[in-house]
């Protein structure tokens, strides 16, 4: 089933916490809404799943309305961030519960009840806990159980709030390819929370950043890590050296206020100097695992500006600290300063 | 346990703990205090009781005026708990799981019985519903008495006790939130299915907490009701009223003897109080807050 | 925006809040709010000259100081009890424990006759006293007696979990830094403690200032000397001076109000204390 989010606000108070959203989230596409705290997405999550309702726009489920459903007809699975897992009830009886608090006509009976909670604890491979109580569990089974639970009730739509935010970070990593495993099996459509740049380009189909109560960039983990739409994204998502173009007119060609956005990795160094190369003192070497990473200072300013290297082309020339070294950038963008859409939507290419 | 390594053999000095000796002078001072004033008159009201013999006692009970006190403080219970019970759970709900203006006012406005001297409740009461009260020449036209009467007695009672069980419910389910029932309801469960599987489980301890604390107020309430009782032997006395009747009457052992039955209940009170204090603390050890592993 | 409630997908707001309103209004706020109107319509005038009667003023004074002195005994002791309590290990620690709340559990009526008998002059305590030509019940000794019995929990129960839950880090670090034990304990234990105290002890002095069931028995009930207020007010209802009676209600109401905005007061400096 589809979402469709059309100029959608929501305010609390006098806080703006969705300004203006519009969105379209394929049928069984797993989409991650990405931000930091504050951002609006958890708020977002929670009107498409019906928690909290909006002060204007509307959101369509397969192209209908569905402002009038509550959270309760909307056929909906919401996994919550601290799973919100009933703790008086077995594990079994969690994952029932949708299924029993159905009206007469449409509850199925024990045996068939039974048939489905088992099968859904062996999806999420907790069928052998089955009788014990959520306390007993570690934060990885709490959270299996709470997304059996959620899909007990055969939801068209699976919404997930920080799924893993609470857990550390090798049961996340494990529980991150599982989701993904999972939701190529089901093909339901999801949207995931998260704060976690590399959660989200690693498990989504696409990704939605979102900051300030704005969607600032949609695309594929690939595209939003390549093509950063905005200086907000680019600083979101992975590391990058910033030059203000006053001061490095010989990189941007531009003598207006606008900053220049390099990532690490798209920084050549040499020996020799380059058109419009820069000069660089190295200040730290690091190498960690296959890549090295350079510390250097320009010449006179001293910014501090970081470079990733692969480890053979750190071999092919090598360098250590104190020497002087020229670098330049393979892969540029600016973005007038203060403003966040991109002035300059060219893309320098100087290799 | 940390408190069990306090006390420490007296050649090792640890720098947390006081000397052996501070410790012993505090310990001898706080039990010597309790003795004296909790532990005391504890033992004096069943030795008066007792004292002069299983028989005189086991007459005290007998006299139909104690039964009738009995009979008439398990009824002011048996409704204003009840009562308080249904308005705590209601407000607790309101204030716990939805935010609106003027929560603040409102906790302390449940709060303020507690604030006025059971004598003032017990006259708030007379100034309403009193013969020269507002209502009173229309309650007599229609015949209705209330204050120096039963219902007077249940009202008051009812005063009093009003906020036991809100007060233990509003913080119990402030704490916990609305995750639960927000993934009840999101599971398609109805607003009675949600209140009644996941919130009432959830909140029962402390429900039977509050109960048991109002109960113990509701039947050993003395000044309030005192007010409006009207003090009518076999008709309008509680256990407490029946107690003071007695003791002006210099019949001490027979005072004693229905006060015996009183603290016998602040006893199995203080006791299902630890009880259900234990059974808490249990369940929240189980139940780890912090989720990170 | 003025909006009354936010939106949440649980039911049952309107029906919660309504019966709460209707319930609070029908038992509390509506039978309160006579007093205020029985003062208004018997004018202040009136009103003025009960209240300044020497009799009622005495009985005011007799209420306020023994609540001082009761309360103030019960911060000392209740300090050391419940230091005792979180700190030390002793036999029989969790019977005394529970048994703190019985002033809470047992009747006042009890509390009374059964104090009144312990220090009679023939009591078992009083005569010990009485050798000395001291008379505790029947005096406003007996009176302090009593308010110290009802208000023993109070400052325990607020201490209590403040000296539980501190941590023992900042003791420690104390002790490393060279602080004697006593140093320690005056300038690291005792002000963190110190707001817990105060609310206890306010929350005590409130409880005897109302107090009726516990002291009449005790307090002999001498005009000017060993008569409670509440007791006058019983007195004036007995004799149907219900415009003497209101009055005196309405004097010791603005003094529980005020006590109970204090005790808010002290609960929030002394969460904030907590919360670091």
């Amino acid at each position: 089933m589809s979402i469709t989010i059309q100029n959608l606000n929501k305010q609390f108070g006098n806080f703006t916490a969705l300004n203006n959203i519009n969105l379209e989230v394929e049928s069984g596409e797993l989409v991650a809404l990405l931000g930091p705290s504050g951002c609006g997405k958890t708020t977002l999550l929670r009107i498409i799943g019906g928690l909290d309702v909006q002060n204007s726009g509307n959101i369509l489920f397969h192209g209908k309305n569905i402002a009038h459903r509550n959270a309760r007809e909307r056929s909906v699975g919401f996994v919550f961030q601290h799973y919100a897992l009933f703790r008086h009830m077995t594990l079994f009886e969690n994952v029932a519960f949708g299924l029993r608090v159905k009206p007469k006509k449409e509850r199925h009976n024990e045996t068939e009840i039974k048939r489905r909670v088992h099968e859904l604890l062996q999806l999420v491979q907790l069928d052998w806990l089955a009788d014990r109580y959520p306390a007993q569990l570690s934060g990885g089974q709490r959270q299996r159980v709470a997304l059996a639970r959620a899909l007990a009730v055969e939801p068209q739509i699976l919404l997930l709030d920080e799924p893993f935010g609470a857990l550390d970070t090798k049961v996340r990593k494990e529980l991150r390819r599982w989701l993904r495993r999972l939701h190529d099996e089901l093909h339901v459509t999801s949207v995931f929370v998260t704060h976690d740049q590399e959660e989200a380009l690693e498990v989504a189909d696409r990704i939605v950043v979102m900051n300030k109560g704005e969607i600032e960039q949609v695309g594929s983990p690939d595209e939003v890590y390549a093509n950063p739409g905005s200086p907000f994204v680019y600083e979101f998502i992975g590391n990058v050296n910033l030059f203000h173009s006053r001061t490095h007119a010989l990189w941007t060609h531009q003598h207006g206020d606008a900053i220049a956005y390099v990532r690490p990795h798209d920084i050549e160094i040499s020996s020799d100097p380059h058109p419009s190369s820069l000069t660089a003192i190295v200040k730290q070497i690091r190498a960690i695992g296959p890549t090295v990473r350079l510390e250097t200072a320009t010449l006179p300013d001293g910014e501090i500006v970081e470079i990733e290297l692969s480890r053979e082309r750190f071999n092919a020339t090598p360098v250590s600290v104190g020497d002087k070294v020229f670098i330049y950038p393979r892969h540029i963008r600016l973005f007038e300063e203060k403003k966040k859409n991109p002035e300059f939507s060219a893309i320098a290419h100087h290799s | 346990m940390r408190n069990s390594s306090r006390l420490q053999p007296s050649h090792i000095k640890i720098a947390t703990c006081e000397p052996r000796i501070v410790a012993r002078i505090l310990i001898a001072i706080a039990l010597f205090y309790l003795a004296l004033f909790l532990g005391l008159p504890l033992f004096a009201v069943f030795y008066e009781a007792l004292g002069k013999g299983w028989e005189l006692y086991l007459e005290a009970l007998r006299d139909p005026d104690a039964g009738s006190a009995i009979e008439l403080t398990l009824i002011a219970a048996a409704i204003a708990v009840p009562a308080n019970l249904i308005f705590g759970v209601a407000a607790a709900w309101a204030i716990a799981k939805f935010e609106f203006r003027g929560k603040n006012l409102l906790i302390t406005l449940i709060d303020l019985p507690f604030a006025v001297s059971p004598v003032v409740s017990g006259m708030i009461y007379v100034l309403l519903f009193g013969a020269q009260g507002w209502l009173g020449p229309w309650l007599q036209e229609h015949d209705i008495k209330l204050i120096f009467a039963v219902p007077g007695i249940v009202l008051v009672t009812i005063f009093v006790t009003f906020p036991f069980i809100a007060r233990e419910l509003i913080p119990l389910m402030q704490a916990q939130g609305k995750d639960e029932e927000e993934a009840a309801v999101s599971l398609g469960a109805s607003g009675w299915q949600t209140f009644w599987r996941i919130t009432v489980p959830n909140i029962k301890w402390g429900l039977l907490y509050g109960v048991i604390l109002c109960n113990a107020r509701a039947m050993g309430e003395f000044g309030a009701v005192s007010v409006v009782s009207g003090h009518i032997r076999g008709m309008t006395n509680t256990v407490p009223l029946h107690v003071e009747i007695l003791y002006n009457e210099y019949n001490f052992v027979a005072a004693f003897s229905v006060a015996s039955l009183l603290a016998l209940l602040a006893l199995i009170t203080l006791l299902a109080k630890s009880i259900v204090e234990y059974r808490v603390r249990k369940d929240s050890q189980t139940i780890p807050h912090g989720e990170t592993e | 925006m003025l909006k009354l409630k936010e939106h949440s997908v649980l039911p049952g707001f309107n029906l919660a809040l309504g019966f709460t309103l209707l319930y609070l209004s029908l038992i509390v706020l509506i039978p309160l709010s006579s007093l205020f109107f029985k003062t208004a319509t018997s004018g202040w005038d009136n009103f003025w000259e009960i209240v300044t009667n020497e009799r009622v003023l005495a009985s005011l004074r007799v209420t306020f100081f023994s609540s001082l002195i009761a309360a103030a005994l019960n911060a000392i002791f209740g300090l050391v009890i419940a230091w005792v309590l979180t700190r030390y290990t002793f036999p029989g620690k969790r019977l005394i424990d529970a048994l703190v709340d019985l002033p809470f559990a047992l009747p006042t009526a009890v509390a009374g006759i059964t104090l009144a008998m312990l220090y009679a002059p023939n009591g078992w305590i009083g005569h010990y006293f009485a050798e000395y030509d001291i008379k505790i019940a029947y005096t406003p000794l007996g009176i302090v007696i009593a308010l110290t019995f009802i208000g023993l929990p109070f400052v325990v129960r607020t201490v209590q979990p403040v000296l539980e839950e501190m941590e023992s880090e900042a003791e420690e670090a104390a002790a490393c830094l060279g602080a004697s034990r006593w140093n320690t304990v005056l300038r690291v234990i005792f002000p963190s403690i110190y707001p817990a105290l105060l609310t206890g002890f306010a929350l005590a002095f409130a409880r005897s200032i109302g107090e009726y069931g516990s002291v009449i028995f005790i307090a002999g009930n001498m005009p000017f000397i060993s008569e409670i207020a509440p007791l006058l007010i019983v007195a004036k209802l007995e004799q149907y001076d219900y415009a003497g009676a209101t009055a005196i209600a309405l004097v010791m109401l603005l003094i529980s109000f005020m006590l109970l905005l204090i005790i808010n007061g002290l609960q929030g400096w002394s969460n904030r204390r907590g919360m670091k």
